[in-house]
């Protein structure tokens, strides 16, 4: 649906040029909820305003529903629904009338406006504002006029600039589930920095830092990098027993007693690098048997899971912001 | 030029829809009310005197509260719109519809001179008036206001592209303003500057107050309706050029 090949965006021109995206390649297909997800300033919005052909970019290959962005922009256009950052309105006009003003702009047959737009509206959840003017709507109403705007010509593509940013979460929840609606019958891009936004929408992730591509996979294979951490056990019983059987673990690489209670104490255990998922489940079971058998009692396992922030962080800061990280699309 | 129609319906809703529309509209009848009053009362007065005139030619040419007008109107009408839609944003959801830079800037265009052409069109009673005592020769009157159009929406256009090149309303405003102002007094140095110069047959070719006179006197000279023509085709050619220069910046 959409195929964005070695796209560079430079601002300006000589010694003032500033890159703001950077040889950045990938696809979207047909049916996809995709999040593009970085740093503010990564690049988001300036490869979305690309896609959405209101910028020309410098050189590279975007091309939507097959249209080339740059030598069937008309085309391309019309197969997107494009939700901008700020989500810019005319505030003078009413949220029907503005509706039918985008609809008859996109080409959407007269006599299907009224029901292209009663539906927009219906499914954005806007109906109940029909007759208001939109610069007196709250944020939230706003941001889902913008939604409706981007759904009324019936496109089979979205392209949403940080659909949520701003809203309070009883709005964003609500946006979200719209989105998540959406996600069945089009195919939706959508930016956003953060990250239980795509956790909670998205099948699939593009990570961008700095105008680069950083990491691209599904939700799964980015869950699997936060795996990563490692163990906590309670355990009751002798310390150094129960330290000397963790550590012969294999696949532990390290165990440390954190803390300790009145007969219990808590070791923190760390994983070998490049322990795989079966391997961590295998490394817990083993652990708990050597416990066991040491004589020891164990209360307590708890993973230590890595939150999705600390791996967004991982990803996009500076020293892991050079390196390319492809995960391959499909998963086992 | 599909979306040349909804762009254009909604230029001229959000005009009307602003108090600036109506604060225009109506200062520009009260002052022209007053102009054409003002010029009957001393021609009726004058009567022998002024015989080399009309109320019609002293209205639409040799007096400066046209050109007054003309400058106090234009900025103000077209200051608006690229700027504000620059500003706010909104250019960003227009220009990703399917829709070309041509229909873009031509549905503006022709929204500020339908304006235009509206606010003109009350002026026509008053010569209605006038028949009531008097008699308009309808030639002559068409003629001036040909000159009215024609000058009107060569500023029009200016204004456009000053409002296309940046997005502050007030900079287009003054942006505007100057130019008019400037084509004004280059037009006046036709008075000051010695016949057979270069400068002069500048000055010449570019009077407003030469040609609105001729207008008014129902002479439709072709060099005026080239120079005017070109005066709303080239601005607008370039406005569409600044309009996909944005894309490309």
């Amino acid at each position: 649906m959409i195929s964005v090949q070695k796209l560079v965006k430079r601002y300006g021109t000589g010694a003032n040029a500033r890159l703001a995206v950077d040889d950045v390649s990938f696809e979207v297909d047909k049916g996809e909820v995709v999040g593009f997800l970085g740093p503010n300033g990564a690049g988001k919005s300036t490869t979305l305003r690309i896609l959405s052909g209101f910028l020309g970019m410098t050189s590279g290959k975007v091309s939507v529903a097959g249209f080339d962005i740059r030598d069937q922009s008309f085309e391309a256009r019309q197969k997107i629904g494009y939700m901008p950052e700020a989500v810019p309105l005319y505030p003078e006009m009413r949220v029907a009338e503005y509706l039918a003003f985008r609809a008859e702009l996109k080409r959407v047959p007269r006599r299907d406006r009224p029901a292209f737009v009663d539906d927009a509206m219906a499914k954005a959840n806007v109906d109940d504002v029909a007759n208001v003017l939109i610069g007196s709507l709250s944020k939230g109403y706003r941001q889902r006029v913008g939604l409706a705007d981007a759904l009324v010509a019936r496109p089979p593509l979205l392209v949403l600039d940080e659909p949520t940013a701003g809203l309070d979460p009883n709005q964003i929840r609500e946006v979200r589930d719209v989105i998540r609606d959406l996600g069945k019958e089009h195919t939706v891009l959508l930016s956003t920095h953060i990250l239980s936004e795509v956790e909670a929408s998205c099948s699939r992730v593009v990570v961008i830092a700095k105008g680069k591509l950083v990491a691209e996979g599904t939700m799964e294979s980015i869950s699997r990098k936060r795996r990563a951490a490692g163990l906590v056990l309670v355990v009751r019983g002798d310390v150094e027993a129960a330290l000397s059987a963790v550590r012969a673990v294999p696949g532990i690489a390290k165990a440390e007693p954190e803390a300790s209670g009145t007969d219990t104490h808590e070791l923190r255990c760390s994983w070998q690098k490049k322990l795989d998922e079966a391997g961590t489940a295998q490394a817990i079971e083993q652990a708990v048997a050597a416990l066991v058998s040491a004589g020891c009692f164990v209360r307590e396992v708890r993973p230590i899971r890595s939150s999705l922030e600390e791996v967004f962080a991982e990803l996009t800061s500076s020293e892991h912001g050079h390196e390319h990280e492809h995960d391959e699309k499909a998963d086992p | 030029m599909k979306s040349f129609w909804p762009i254009y319906k909604r230029e001229l809703f959000a005009f009307f829809v602003t108090p600036l529309a109506w604060v225009l509209i109506t200062v520009f009848l009260l002052v022209q009310g007053m102009h054409f009053f003002l010029l009957v009362d001393h021609f009726s007065n004058m009567g022998a005197a002024a015989s080399d005139q009309t109320p019609i030619q002293a209205f639409f040419g040799n007096t400066i509260l046209l050109y007054l007008v003309l400058f106090l109107l234009v900025p103000p009408m077209t200051m608006r719109l690229f700027a504000e839609e620059r500003r706010s944003g909104t250019i960003e959801s227009l220009m990703t519809a399917p829709v070309s830079s041509w229909s873009v800037v031509l549905a503006k265009y022709a929204s500020v001179l339908t304006t235009y052409v509206a606010m003109w069109a009350p002026t026509v009673f008053y010569l209605v008036i006038l028949q009531r005592s008097g008699e308009v020769d309808w030639g002559v009157a068409a003629s001036a206001y040909l000159g009215v159009f024609l000058v009107g929406a060569g500023y029009l256009s200016l204004g456009l592209l000053m409002s296309a090149i940046t997005t502050s309303q007030f900079l287009a405003l003054i942006m505007t303003a100057l130019v008019v102002l400037g084509l004004f007094i280059l037009g006046v140095g036709e008075f000051v500057t010695r016949e057979g110069t270069l400068m002069h047959d500048v000055c010449s070719h570019v009077s407003v107050w030469a040609h609105m006179n001729d207008f008014a006197s129902g002479i439709i000279d072709s060099r005026r309706v080239v120079f005017y023509g070109s005066c709303v085709v080239l601005p607008l050619f370039v406005t569409v050029r600044a309009v996909d220069a944005w894309r490309w910046g």
